[in-house]
């Protein structure tokens, strides 16, 4: 290396480094998330094997494909309980397409169009009528589950070789579902980082008035994340019914809600608006998938697995909680 | 990545999640923890004013409304009930042990002349049948017994578990010369799953004990049921034996196998689960490595739902029923084609 070369190193390690230094500042999450892969693999011996590593993406993935627009829906100031109803009822539309001989790309469109419409109703409810988001996908989710369960009373199952081509085929030697969630997370980043609707959804969620009086449509920025919201949940079904090759109208989905709730919330992004990365999103994903699976792998006993990670998910939280402080 | 600096704002949003997550948490907890049947008590068969008259109407209370079961109990249980000229009453309980607590009282103001009900929590359930009783109306606990209780309609869940792990063990004796590895996926929140869960380990371990138990996992839906089972794949991938608390425990399983390079027919694999449900009878009858299922017959319970009430308002001397379940393997094509039937 000759002396120009050591010289013009020298601060790109330190820009490097810093950046580093900020990003773990930023989100402290993955510390926590090295110790829990470094310790799940020194005691198990097995968390880091490519097979377990590909099981934690592809569980992971449907979880990611949700996470990425309702973390978008909850910068802007809202929020969307209804995704475990609206997952159920995509897969039983995607499944009863396919079962009935369809290709699987009207399978997923139709998942994609019933998702679609319950997030067009949450959408109208709370940004045409103004009604509390809360209380609004609160209502649907139950709704959804009625509708869902009255439409579809049996079990679906048996969706043909070309339907599982969605949750089991290789793209360039990935599982398909952790190819559409890779594009989502891109997606999604891309989205708030350069373009002016990603800087909207912030201004949006940090004061509503404000950015009304900024020229910013204030409603149509968050219809719009609602019905992305409800597409997606709805995709995630389609894969979920794939790869399970049935779907149950009353039990699928059923707490999924809480589950991409809490890993879009660990993960960093405000409750109550106008913050949040996708990069903590993923982060959020991967803790949960990967606590998970190592638990699982330790053979510990269930009780004990709850306590795990209802403490873990505390932790998590809090640490994402105080991160913004600590970065300033 | 992109966190503009954050704006104080008004904390009426989290306070809304907050309450709802601790209504949601306290909701959970009753509902796993509370579901718990007395091991056994004597059924009282208490004289009821509604004995000696014709039925006219049933109420079934049954709370698992989630499960696929509960459209099929309905509709077989109206059907059978229709042909009594009876009109059957149903409740919608979610799975909550509240919500049927106070569908059930509601149902004793009404005086429905008959109530078959699934208690989730048996301790909760005994005032509201002593009360029907008092009532003049006839009381059915199905699944279990109560003090209070005009007859009941019962299942061994224990010999369902059984029967499945009785045959699993003859399984792995023969194919594996008794030796090999078995990941239960079991479920220890509700008596019916422990009773389950007892029953399919006494009874495999007993059998077979040179099989090595790698895991005991809870599991009761087909997703925790494949993603539980890829994890124990990557630290056990020559696994042999799934047994499921559910069939659609062991579904998830059976799909994560596939998933794992399994072939179908596999000859050292077995998956096995309760319940009878379609997916899984129509692996089982496919020949399949999902070799059995311990069935429950929703036509025999549904005429229970019916028969039950109707012995005791008849004054028969021993209205109660025993539900029976039935061992379903590669090879019962009929009685596959015939529980199918009934689930369709």
């Amino acid at each position: 290396m000759t002396t120009a070369d050591t010289v013009l190193s020298r601060p790109r390690v330190r820009v490097l480094a810093t950046g580093g230094l900020t990003a773990v500042r930023r989100h402290p999450l993955i510390v926590v998330l090295a110790a829990m892969v470094l310790v799940f693999q020194l005691s198990t011996g097995s968390f880091l094997a490519p097979a377990n590593l590909s099981g934690i993406a592809t569980d992971a993935a449907t979880l990611a494909i949700v996470a990425v627009p309702l973390a978008l829906l909850v910068i802007s100031g809202y929020l969307d309980l209804s995704v475990g109803s609206t997952l159920a009822l995509g897969g039983l539309v995607a499944g009863r397409l396919a079962s009935e001989g369809q290709p699987p790309v009207v399978a997923v469109l139709g998942a994609l169009a019933a998702g679609g419409a319950v997030g067009a109703v949450n959408g109208v409810l709370c940004c045409r009528l103004g009604l509390s988001p809360f209380i609004v996908t609160l209502g649907m989710l139950t709704a959804v589950r009625g509708l869902a369960q009255q439409l579809f009373p049996l079990p679906l199952s048996g969706f043909g070789s070309g339907f599982a081509w969605l949750g089991g085929a290789k793209i360039a030697g990935i599982a398909a579902p952790v190819a559409i969630a890779v594009l989502v997370l891109a997606a999604g980043a891309l989205f708030l980082a350069f373009t002016p609707s990603g800087r909207h959804v912030f201004a949006i969620g940090v004061n509503r008035e404000a950015a009304h009086l900024s020229g910013i449509n204030i409603r149509r920025m968050p219809f719009a994340l609602f019905v992305v919201t409800g597409a997606a949940a709805a995709l995630a079904g389609a894969i979920k019914a794939s790869v399970l090759d049935s779907v149950v109208a009353g039990t699928s989905g059923a707490g999924f809600e809480l589950a991409v709730l809490t890993a879009v919330l660990i993960g960093g992004v405000a409750l109550t608006g106008g913050s949040g990365s996708i990069l903590g999103v993923l982060l959020g994903v991967l803790f949960l998938g990967g606590l998970q699976n190592g638990l699982t792998l330790l053979n510990v006993p269930t009780f004990w697995q709850q306590m795990t990670q209802g403490v873990a998910l505390v932790a998590g939280a809090a640490l994402a909680y105080l991160a913004p402080r600590t970065g300033r | 990545m992109n966190t503009p600096p954050s704006s104080p704002r008004p904390t009426a949003s989290r306070r809304r999640f907050l309450t709802l997550s601790a209504g949601a948490l306290a909701t959970t907890a009753l509902t796993a923890t509370g579901c718990s049947a007395p091991e056994k008590t004597s059924a009282s068969g208490r004289a009821s004013a509604t004995v000696g008259k014709d039925l006219t109407k049933i109420g079934l209370d049954y709370p698992f409304t989630q499960l696929p079961l509960y459209s099929t109990l309905v509709k077989l249980s109206k059907a059978a009930a229709k042909k009594h000229g009876i009109s059957l009453l149903t409740t919608s309980d979610n799975a909550g042990a509240d919500t049927q607590a106070t569908n059930l009282k509601t149902w004793v103001t009404q005086q429905v002349p008959a109530i078959v009900s699934f208690p989730m929590v048996f301790e909760a359930a005994e005032p509201i049948a002593r009360q029907a009783l008092d009532a003049g109306l006839i009381w059915v606990t199905y699944g279990g017994s109560l003090e209070s209780q005009s007859a009941d309609i019962k299942f061994s869940f224990r010999e369902g578990g059984t029967l499945l792990g009785t045959a699993a063990a003859r399984w792995a004796e023969e194919q594996l010369g008794g030796k090999g590895k078995i990941a239960f996926l079991t479920d220890s929140t509700i008596e019916l799953g422990r009773e389950r869960t007892k029953g399919m380990i006494d009874a495999f371990t007993k059998a077979a004990p040179g099989i090595d138990v790698v895991a005991q996992e809870q599991a009761i839906d087909p997703d925790t049921g494949l993603s539980r089972t890829k994890a124990l794949l990557a630290k056990h991938p020559d696994l042999n034996l799934v047994l499921g608390i559910t069939d659609a425990a062991a579904y998830g399983a059976f799909k994560a196998l596939q998933q794992a390079g399994r072939s179908t027919d596999d000859a050292k694999t077995f998956v096995g689960g309760q319940d009878g449900s379609a997916p899984s009878l129509l692996a089982v009858k496919q020949g399949t490595f999902y070799r059995a299922s311990a069935a429950l017959a929703p036509n025999d319970i549904a005429a229970a739902i019916v028969d039950v009430p109707r012995a005791v308002a008849a004054g028969k001397a021993d209205p109660s029923a025993e539900v029976p379940i039935t061992l379903v393997q590669r090879g019962d094509t009929a009685e596959i084609d015939r529980l199918l039937a009934q689930n369709a």
